[in-house]
């Protein structure tokens, strides 16, 4: 692990990463997703894309990476974009999951690889529609009180700052930014995956000029174990971009 | 004889710590053991001989343990009714962190608790890479050139490629790197600047010849181990030293001739003397060109460095008995008294 000390809009972020395979003339930054971090990430890919440099970020706020204020995720990819600068990231693909797609699409890379990203809004399940309506319900009479029990799992153990930036991010519809993306997306989705459901990865690939779709076996972690099958998706637009 | 291990602490080798003191309870089985683990938040546990295991600790269950408090002499255990007192001698293993940088060292000397391990002074000097270079040469002890950086200061290095990185008040070759160009250099002091807010810059000599000599001295008499040469790559990953913590077989010595050995021996005698009492210690020296070259001093090496010694209980318990004692200064309030006879109060 390495550590880089950045500022941004008069804040300081200690952002904490890896590189691997550090002779490769071409890049690959590596972002994990909401509630996760750079080690996961490395656990999957560590022997993958041979022919990059790996950079494992943790995203400020996760991880060993420090964050003390509310973010938005354009300003995740505004601070990855200072701290790639200095790592003289090459720009040629980024890779993100799940939230971190959504970052990597306001990257630009010539080659964005979304792993089960979020951005496209889906309906939330009909449980967690009936608990929001009855906190809705319960303000009056001080339901705040029981807060930890309405609050997203994903937002349990957060600290205040992560959690407003959690209500930033989430339920996001990013699907402008996938408009506006101009170079070559690979979209690698999984069939049981519910919390960014495959039919997402079509709507994507619909709103983007140069996207291609690879479906896999598995939830919204499929890559752990499909990681040499994205490997080898990865390597195939690569050499598409080529040719 | 009793003995309490004292391991864990707030330290990146935390876990290493852990290693070591599964290590000594075989290596030390003829001594009555106790097992003091001291978590990352400064809580003291009480850890059965049988749950010591590295499961233990990695699952949280040692907090179900009975907690310890400190008072003078020695550790209290609360029962239901009543408390119960622990007196006997400590052996600090908590590497880096707490135990090496004079925190439990200034904790175990405030309490009064007899211990082996470096003192305050002997802990400042060697945990921090800086210091241990101070002191070599002001005791005219050979030592690598040296460039020290800080986190927030200039990135450049005078010296030439390939030299070596590393954080300044690290063990365990954690955060180290060589560095053999410019393109590298950038990232190499990132992963040290993690772990330190200085580090510091050492040529890196392909093939150096390393010994590793451990010792104590008791009753006045300095106890030297074998003279070892670590095998190594390009130098002992943290992976290798991890595993290295847990050796337990002795090694064989070095081939090394009479006088090399006489002038390590003379160059551990001369950063021991009058510091490390009380204290096991390793130092790493090399040797280029005939000439002696400190790298670093290991004031709780890993194991206790047991596998170095033909008799390490002899070792542990020749220490014991000659462990340094505490001042105590008598406050007799003679200078007040004066005062108030002379007012004819």
């Amino acid at each position: 692990m390495a550590q880089k000390r950045i500022e941004y809009a008069g804040n300081t972020f200690d952002i904490s990463y890896t590189i691997d395979n550090p002779t490769a003339k071409r890049d690959i930054a590596i972002l994990h997703g909401w509630g996760s971090n750079k080690e996961l990430m490395r656990g999957a890919f560590q022997k993958c894309f041979a022919t990059l440099r790996h950079l494992y970020i943790d995203l400020p706020g996760f991880g060993a990476s420090s964050n003390s204020v509310v973010l938005t995720t354009q300003e995740y990819a505004t601070i990855l974009k200072i701290f790639l600068k200095t790592v003289h990231f090459s720009g040629d693909v980024v890779l993100g999951h799940s939230f971190g797609g959504k970052v990597a699409t306001l990257l630009q890379p010539k080659l964005l690889v979304l792993v089960a990203s979020s951005g496209i809004l889906v309906p939330k399940p009909l449980r967690v529609r009936m608990k929001i309506a009855l906190f809705k319900a319960l303000k009056p009479v001080g339901a705040a009180r029981w807060r930890s029990f309405f609050v997203a799992e994903d937002a349990t153990t957060l600290s205040p700052v992560m959690y407003e930036t959690f209500k930033n991010v989430v339920n996001e519809d990013f699907r402008e930014s996938f408009a506006a993306f101009q170079g070559e997306a690979l979209l690698c989705f999984a069939k049981d995956d519910t919390a960014t459901p495959l039919y997402t990865a079509y709507e994507i690939e619909r709103l983007m000029t140069k996207a291609r779709v690879v479906v896999f076996e598995g939830d919204h972690y499929f890559f752990l174990n499909e990681n040499l099958h994205v490997n080898s998706e990865v390597t195939r637009s690569l050499q598409m971009m080529e040719s | 004889m009793k003995l309490a291990i004292l391991f864990g602490g707030q330290s990146y080798e935390h876990e290493i710590s852990i290693v070591s003191a599964t290590t000594l309870k075989e290596k030390l089985c003829d001594f009555e053991l106790t097992f003091i683990f001291c978590d990352q938040d400064h809580t003291l546990y009480l850890i059965d001989p049988t749950q010591m295991k590295a499961q233990t600790f990695s699952s949280g269950n040692y907090a179900k343990a009975p907690v310890l408090t400190l008072q003078q002499g020695g550790f209290v255990r609360k029962k239901r009714f009543g408390s119960e007192t622990l007196t006997m001698p400590v052996l600090n293993v908590i590497h880096g962190g707490d135990g090496e940088d004079g925190t439990i060292a200034g904790l175990l000397d405030f309490y009064k608790i007899p211990y082996i391990g470096p003192r305050r002074e002997a802990s400042v000097f060697s945990f921090d890479k800086r210091y241990t270079k101070y002191l070599a040469e002001a005791l005219g002890v050979k030592v690598l050139n040296y460039e020290i950086l800080h986190k927030e200061g200039s990135r450049e290095v005078t010296m030439s490629y390939p030299f070596i990185v590393k954080p300044s008040r690290l063990g365990s070759s954690i955060g180290v790197s060589v560095v053999k160009n410019a393109e590298a250099l950038d990232y190499a002091l990132d992963v040290a600047f993690e772990f330190d807010e200085s580090v510091i810059v050492e040529p890196f000599i392909e093939g150096v010849k390393e010994y590793n000599l451990a010792g104590f001295s008791a009753k006045g008499v300095m106890h030297y181990s074998i003279v070892e040469e670590p095998q190594k790559s390009d130098f002992l990953d943290f992976d290798k030293k991890y595993l290295d913590f847990s050796r337990s077989a002795t090694v064989h010595e070095a081939d090394l001739d009479e006088r090399s050995v006489t002038a390590l021996r003379h160059n551990f005698k001369t950063l021991y003397d009058g510091l490390f009492e009380g204290a096991l210690i390793r130092c790493d020296f090399f040797i280029i060109e005939g000439e002696v070259y400190l790298n670093e001093i290991n004031p709780i090496p890993g194991s206790m460095a047991n596998y170095l010694f033909k008799d390490f209980v002899s070792a542990i318990t020749m220490l014991l008995e000659d462990l340094p004692s505490f001042n105590r200064i008598h406050v007799n309030y003679q200078y007040i008294h004066t005062i108030s006879a002379a007012k004819g109060k």
